[in-house]
């Protein structure tokens, strides 16, 4: 028997007055997960999220986490839930310690010394240890975002939702955000991200969903919603340090491929197969001993999609 | 996973947002700056008070130092009453501008733990202020041999009207968004309690007396002052030394604590529901029903008994403070009765108002219950459910508020004071015409147009023709009876004029008398038909609704 969703999310639906934020969404995200949440603005992310966190009541719908029904159990569900609010804000007349020690009292993480110990630990986490003794006022935009996953991460949740957590974050703090949202999913937390920074999604999730005017387009890897949302093909530039022709040629004849381009030192194509295919391009082009520089896709085709996406709800609203 | 366990609501001094107050206000430099300027005020009040009392006034040494008392509790009250409400206000609503308030409704507490924690953590500076002046007090009450009871009763007083001021204005906070609005309106509030509501207390509806502290005050405010001083006030207080409740007679503390009570539990509860969930009506169908006739009984009960005494009447009450009151010859005027008898119905139907505005669902919510209601297969939204027609509960209310309307004027009017001039038999009916009328066109319009119509219908039907009439009475005479045919046209000023078309001979000019039934008549009569339209109109919506949704 499969073990039960982490976040389970069953017809909900939002509505502000007569417009539909989140129109009929069923979901499940598996324990243990990076969990990605994509979509243009409107889409519906922000409610779905707030729904989840239980600072909304939905139109309808049921949604579960880690096996708790949030409108029967809110308060058991706010236990074992983790949230990080777009724009984290940060309380401007509350030290570091002051404002951590607030959440780890509310949930009962011990006495005055355990909870010190525990703050301290998140603190080495973000990096922010130097600053404990601070106002939080006095933090830069991506200290803040920090020092609010370190309140996120205080009572060890299972269940993270964390909303645009890297904007403000300067590239350290970023690559240092993998890392822990890594670590914790290998713990078996389940992390549910909204991002626009949709390459850093794509490296941080284990798999994704899109949402468009409150509908879930697809959910999956990133391959299996490219394949969904049929725009498969990416665009992948290889270098090599000669027989460029030769090896356009050769890349012409595999599957998948097209509109092979041959400039100097540097073949351009598009390419529609999976991330294990394209890996076995790669195998192949050496295998012929073509001298391979670099091998790389060039833009995310994937954003691309989600620019159309927008774009179409753009044209749409205008027509 | 956090597997730990948080504190329960009732330990304030374990709550973590007290704490979180308790840190960020009493930090050393702030709080020494705020406790030295309270310190420094208090005491110069007490000694130059007592100083001037001692060797300027030569009195007694136990006088003297009873002559600060009354300035160090104004001050106090200040620091609680003024201070308190503003930072109660405006700590709840900087917790919502600078967006932190989602952290708290998530923090894994129970929401009575949480307004708790607010409760008594936002204004906790203004309590450590307060706490600054008590050694002058003390020194006072132990030097100027002020019973124990006294000095008792008048703090344990201040201290629930402080709590119930507090939680009135984080009520005021979780609803009013701009800081500013909602900081000043408190204050109004509470100016309005210390200065109006006396006023209106005159008239009859005592009940808002027991919100401030004058009643304990004024009851032992002869330990508070000179003795010599202290037994003229004394003298004054044995002439209503206890509340009447109907029967019963209470002591003016009691009282006061069941009055704050029940306001102080209405309050909790809608910041409760609040917390609980964002979206909620600051309070349920029934809870409002209940809070409605709750609040009736409390004016009723206050009411009835000070009829036969004649101390209702603010003309009887206030010549018998100035040393009248063994005069038989007083007697209330009937003009006096009629008033006061259209002046509860008023208050009752403002009251019903405001519970309508709390309870009606906005088209949003109605919406939003019917979708669910659908996607559950639900025959209707369920009755008590913030989505459904508030219009039930307010029939119910408006039924509740004719009865005591009516219980009130039957008192009045058949009371030693008024012989001669009863009650029409219909009185009930024309009270509850007039109480529907305005209640359930208020409540079709809220509910099947929302609030800014409603605000329109309010503004050119209730209010602008009030001014226009009393624009053109103050004209001149002849403008009198237009005057009157504008003023109809208020559903508001139904209450007021019913009591005269019921009792006639009130020694109104013969225009004025002959206007007055006619236009109560045809306006309440077009209100009716306009009423009945409306429901209609709003049944129709209901059913348009449901087909959509």
């Amino acid at each position: 028997m499969p073990a039960s969703p982490a976040i389970d999310i069953c017809d909900l639906r939002v509505d502000y007055g007569d417009f539909m934020a989140v129109n009929d969404l069923t979901l499940q995200v598996p324990a243990g997960e990076v969990f990605g949440l994509v979509g243009p603005n409107g889409a519906g992310k922000t409610s779905t999220f707030r729904v989840l966190t239980t600072l909304m009541e939905p139109t309808y719908g049921e949604v579960r986490l880690a096996g708790i029904d949030i409108a029967e159990e809110p308060e058991a569900a706010r236990r074992v839930l983790g949230y990080m609010p777009d724009l984290a804000p940060v309380p401007s007349d509350l030290k570091l310690w002051e404002f951590l020690d607030l959440f780890a009292d509310a949930h009962g993480l011990g006495d005055a010394a355990t909870r010190r110990s525990r703050i301290d630990e998140c603190l080495h986490e973000v990096d922010l240890m130097p600053q404990r003794e601070k106002f939080c006022k006095t933090l830069s935009r991506g200290q803040t975002q920090r020092l609010v996953l370190a309140k996120t991460l205080l009572h060890r949740p299972s269940v993270l939702i964390l909303d645009e957590p890297a904007s403000g974050m300067d590239p350290l703090s970023r690559r240092n955000l993998r890392l822990v949202l890594r670590r914790l999913a290998e713990q078996g937390a389940t992390v549910f991200v909204s991002s626009h920074i949709l390459s850093e999604l794509a490296e941080m999730c284990t798999s994704l969903c899109v949402m468009n005017k409150g509908k879930l387009l697809a959910s999956g890897t990133v391959d299996e919603v490219r394949r969904v949302l049929g725009r498969a093909e990416r665009v992948v530039q290889v270098g090599l340090l000669d027989r460029e022709q030769e090896a356009g040629e050769w890349l012409r004849t595999r599957a998948g491929v097209s509109e092979a381009v041959v400039s100097r030192r540097c073949v351009r194509f598009h390419f529609t197969g999976s991330e294990e295919e394209q890996a076995d391009l790669l195998g192949g082009l050496i295998a012929e001993k073509f001298r391979v520089t670099s091998f790389e896709e060039q833009r995310s085709t994937f954003e691309d999609i989600l620019v159309e996406v927008a774009e179409g709800n753009q044209k749409g609203a205008q027509a | 996973m956090s597997g730990g366990t948080t504190c329960p609501a009732w330990k304030f001094w374990a709550n973590p947002i007290f704490h979180r107050y308790r840190r960020s206000r009493l930090r050393p430099q702030a709080l020494f700056t705020s406790v030295l300027i309270i310190v420094l005020l208090s005491g110069f009040l007490f000694f130059i008070i007592r100083t001037a009392s001692m060797y300027r006034g030569n009195m007694l040494p136990a006088d003297a130092e009873r002559t600060p008392l009354l300035a160090l509790l104004a001050l106090q009250g200040f620091i609680l009453f003024f201070m308190g409400v503003g930072q109660s206000v405006g700590g709840i609503i900087s917790e919502a501008d600078e967006g932190v308030i989602d952290y708290q409704r998530l923090q894994p507490m129970s929401p009575l733990a949480k307004v708790i924690g607010f409760w008594l953590g936002l204004p906790v500076r203004e309590w450590t202020m307060f706490a600054s002046t008590l050694p002058f007090t003390v020194w006072g009450l132990w030097q100027g041999q002020v019973p124990f009871r006294a000095w008792a009763s008048v703090y344990a007083v201040l201290i629930s009207s402080a709590l119930m001021y507090h939680v009135t204005a984080m009520t005021a906070g979780t609803v009013i968004k701009n800081r500013r609005a909602a900081t000043l309106s408190s204050m109004f509030v509470m100016a309005m309690l210390y200065t109006v509501m006396p006023q209106v207390a005159k008239a009859g509806l005592i009940f808002f007396d027991y919100l401030t502290l004058w009643p304990v005050l004024n009851e032992n405010i002869q330990h508070f002052l000179p003795r010599d001083v202290g037994t003229a006030a004394k003298l004054m207080n044995m002439l209503n030394p206890q509340v009447k409740f109907y029967g019963l007679a209470f002591d003016n503390i009691v009282f006061t604590f069941i009055c704050q009570g029940g306001i102080m539990l209405t309050f909790a509860t809608m910041v409760w529901r609040r917390w609980r969930q964002a979206e909620s009506h600051l309070l349920g169908k029934a809870w409002a029903a209940g809070l409605f006739a709750w609040m009736q009984v409390l004016l009723l009960g206050n009411a009835l008994p000070l009829i036969e005494s004649g101390m209702i009447f603010p003309s009887v009450s206030l010549r018998s403070r100035f040393g009248g009151l063994y005069d038989d010859k007083i007697n209330p005027t009937l003009a006096e009765g009629i008033a006061m008898t259209g002046l509860y119905g008023l208050v009752s139907l403002l009251l019903l108002l405001v519970l309508t505005f709390l309870i009606t669902p906005s088209q949003d919510t109605q919406w939003r219950g019917l979708r669910r209601a659908k996607k559950l297969a639900l025959p209707r939204v369920p009755r008590l459910s913030d989505a459904a027609s508030s219009l039930p509960f307010v029939a119910m209310m408006t039924l509740i508020a004719a009865a005591a309307w009516t219980v009130f004027a039957q008192a009045m009017m058949g009371s030693r004071w008024f012989p001669g001039h009863p009650l029409p038999a219909h009185t009930s009916l024309v009270f509850l015409l007039v109480l529907a009328n305005a209640a359930l066109a208020f409540q079709a319009v809220l509910e099947g147009w929302g609030g800014k119509r409603l605000f329109l219908c309010i503004l050119f039907a209730g209010i602008v023709p009030v001014l226009m009439g009393f624009v053109l009475g103050t004209a001149g005479d002849r403008f009198l009876p237009l005057a009157v045919w504008l003023n109809a046209v208020s559903p508001a000023y139904g209450p007021l004029a019913a009591p005269t078309v019921l009792v006639p001979g009130t020694g109104l000019p013969l225009a004025v008398s002959r206007a007055v039934p006619l236009s109560f008549a045809f306006f309440q009569g077009a209100l009716l038909l306009l009423t009945s339209w409306l429901m209609w109109r709003l049944r129709c919506i209901h059913r348009e609704r449901k087909q959509l949704s």
